[in-house]
């Protein structure tokens, strides 16, 4: 696969940079007594690991011969990703002050409007869902929800 | 035994019977739909176990796995995509039975072969534990050690395509179990002054994320349509499985054997015992050229082979607190929880418990029968539960769940950065079970390595003279050098067989 072999490529490069950081970081890690590794030792063994196998896989992916299969993707499904990224990383940031009762049902009906359902049926689910999960979390399993200003 | 009798008590109590009822609906459903793995089904329960006594919230998963991987097998007939990456290796022959108008003998054959691998699985589990559990006495962090290495080892293995990435997903998973403070100094790694992450990252929420929010970018994604679905007449499903009972009495027992092995094995799970299962039902069979256009030994060797591994992942689990699948290693997460240790411990304290557990595995695949002639009846209004729902739905039990463990929306983070990495790895051909072994087992190599060194002043030369710890070690290097073997072998035999299993795609 063309798009593999880029991305091993990437990856590869990816895993040696994080060895790499990992080394900064454990740089500053104290040690045992009489100079024994401590915290350092499995972070580092690690670091050379990713090092290594960073570099493995890079050489390897030149050998590789591109070819063509690729998963289907257009880009309105690669929008659909990164929305649902955005959703819930709002919810992360809004639930606690707008309530989780609210938030749930905005983000499944966000939601199932962007992968096309129809409105009515959105509308409604959305609701369904948001109730049946604050009734089996909240009232059956007596999980604190957040439940924000609104007390929703 | 007066275990039994106590882990019958235990088992056949109302709200027990409740939840097994439930989980089981839970993993048809989940293994009827192409794209919910039972790992994942997993994760997203464990946040209900949080809640429940230990007893039905190891049965719960116990149940929910066997439905799950039985279920799995009806789409594979009827659509020709498997419900869940265990029943894959058999897709094409079970379609391709079906397009002979033969669907009621696949999932008949299905259903009864999924309980008697169960049921040989359950079996081993029940008698092999202990007498392992009596070993395991002799452990100390020496062979711990070992274990937990030989572990890591065959997990990249056994890893489905390039074991150079699996050995990097396991690398990733093992260096997200340094993050928070380590076990030598309390000192804090990785942890950026985040005061959440001084404990690490919390399992459950990863969990959630790698493999069930993951799965929702995968689906939103890479969205099928819907797809025609073969008709199914339920009532014919058991008609001539007696005669195939008997046909084919030594595939079950070789399958039942081989599938509980590879259970055993961490990082192998019911994926792996299918192909390899397979794989070996070929070279053994009669009819080879079968195998692909139609083959029902085939699917009775696969069938077998991965319901039988499900009870053989418990055995690592409960005695060492090994995973033998990634299903297990929740399940050692969910056994911290619940402040049952794994390890010799329950097996001479609380062996009520883990009879429970037992009598459970035997109870959930006889009850496969019933369930699973329920599964196939709706099967085809199951297949149809349209997408842009359901993954919504999934997408705020993920959010929830991974918030109810500690009751912080840092999880929910947490939860979506594993969702990301997970559809990262896995559409980059890097395997995600690994990551989650290096996640459990990480912990249990380094603690036990630095514990060891502390105690002994740093003597090394213990891990390889004290005779357990000498053993574990060979076996270790053997497999790390088991691809080399394999090379120089074939090097040395060219006129080697082609039909050589020694790596699994």
């Amino acid at each position: 696969m063309l798009r593999m072999k880029k991305n091993d490529f990437i990856a590869g490069g990816l895993f040696i940079a994080l060895g790499l950081f990992i080394f900064t970081q454990t740089f500053t890690y104290p040690s045992l007594e009489k100079g024994h590794p401590g915290p350092d030792l499995f972070p580092n063994i690690l670091a050379i690991l990713f090092i290594g196998f960073g570099l493995a896989l890079i050489l390897k992916a030149r050998k590789l011969l591109p070819k063509t299969e690729m998963p289907c993707s257009t880009p309105k499904k690669i929008s659909n990703a990164f929305f649902v990224v955005g959703i819930v990383a709002a919810y992360v940031i809004l639930v606690n002050r707008v309530g989780f009762l609210i938030t749930s049902a905005i983000l499944l009906f966000i939601l199932m409007k962007k992968l096309e359902v129809t409105l009515f049926k959105s509308v409604i689910t959305s609701v369904l869902i948001t109730l049946f999960i604050n009734l089996l979390f909240s009232k059956i399993l007596r999980v604190p929800l957040p439940y924000g200003i609104l007390g929703w | 035994m007066e275990f039994i009798v106590q882990g019958l008590s235990l088992l056949f109590d109302p709200k027990v019977i409740l939840v097994i009822i439930i989980s089981a609906i839970y993993g048809l459903f989940v293994g009827a739909i192409p794209g919910l793995t039972a790992t994942m089904a997993t994760a997203l329960l464990i946040p209900f176990t949080f809640f429940m006594d230990p007893v039905p919230a190891l049965v719960s998963i116990v149940t929910m796995e066997a439905m799950a991987i039985f279920a799995g097998d009806i789409p594979a007939a009827l659509v020709r995509i498997p419900g869940t990456p265990s029943s894959a290796a058999y897709t094409q022959d079970s379609f391709e039975l079906t397009k002979q108008g033969k669907a009621e003998m696949v999932l008949g054959v299905d259903v009864v072969f999924s309980v008697i691998g169960g049921l040989i699985g359950a079996f081993i589990l029940m008698t092999a534990a202990p007498l392992l559990a009596e070993i395991a006495f002799k452990f100390t962090t020496f062979e711990y050690f070992w274990l937990a290495t030989m572990g890591l080892s065959v997990t990249v293995m056994v890893s489905r395509g390039s074991q150079l990435k699996g050995a990097l997903s396991l690398f990733l998973g093992l260096f997200l179990s340094t993050i928070g403070v380590d076990i030598t100094l309390g000192f804090p790694r990785f942890t950026f002054g985040s005061v959440e992450l001084l404990n690490g990252i919390n399992f459950i929420p990863a969990m959630i994320g790698l493999f069930g929010v993951s799965e929702v970018f995968r689906s939103v994604m890479h969205g099928e349509l819907a797809y025609p679905i073969a008709k199914v007449q339920a009532g014919k499903i058991f008609k001539g499985m007696w005669p195939l009972c008997k046909r084919f009495k030594l595939n079950i027992l070789r399958s039942g054997l081989l599938g509980t092995f590879i259970g055993i094995l961490p990082g192998a799970g019911a994926d792996i015992a299918a192909w390899i299962a397979y794989a070996f039902s070929k070279r053994g069979s009669k009819e080879p050229e079968k195998y692909g256009s139609g083959s029902i030994e085939a699917i009775v060797d696969a069938g077998t082979a991965n319901n039988s591994c499900l009870a053989g992942a418990w055995i690592p689990a409960l005695v060492f607190g090994i995973p033998g699948d990634s299903i297990t290693a929740i399940l050692i997460g969910v056994l911290f929880m619940k402040g049952l240790r794994p390890g010799p411990l329950i097996f001479e304290r609380q062996p009520e418990i883990l009879y429970a557990v037992y009598l459970s595995f035997i109870l959930a695949n006889l009850l496969m029968i019933p369930f699973g002639y329920l599964a196939i009846k709706s099967s085809s209004q199951m297949l149809r539960a349209p997408r842009n729902i359901l993954m919504p739905a999934i997408l705020i039990f993920c959010i929830v769940g991974s918030f109810a463990i500690n009751n912080t929306v840092f999880d929910v983070g947490v939860m979506l950065v594993m969702g990301i990495l997970g559809y990262g790895l896995e559409a980059n051909g890097f395997p995600v079970a690994p990551v989650v072994l290096g996640i459990v087992l990480g912990p249990i190599v380094e603690k036990n390595f630095m514990m060891s060194m502390i105690k002994t002043d740093w003597d090394v030369t213990q891990f390889f003279t004290r005779p357990i710890s000498a053993i574990l070690c060979i076996v270790t290097l053997l497999i790390w050098f088991f691809p080399l073997f394999i090379a120089l072998f074939q090097k040395v035999k060219p006129s080697h067989p082609k039909g050589r299993v020694s790596k699994i795609e």
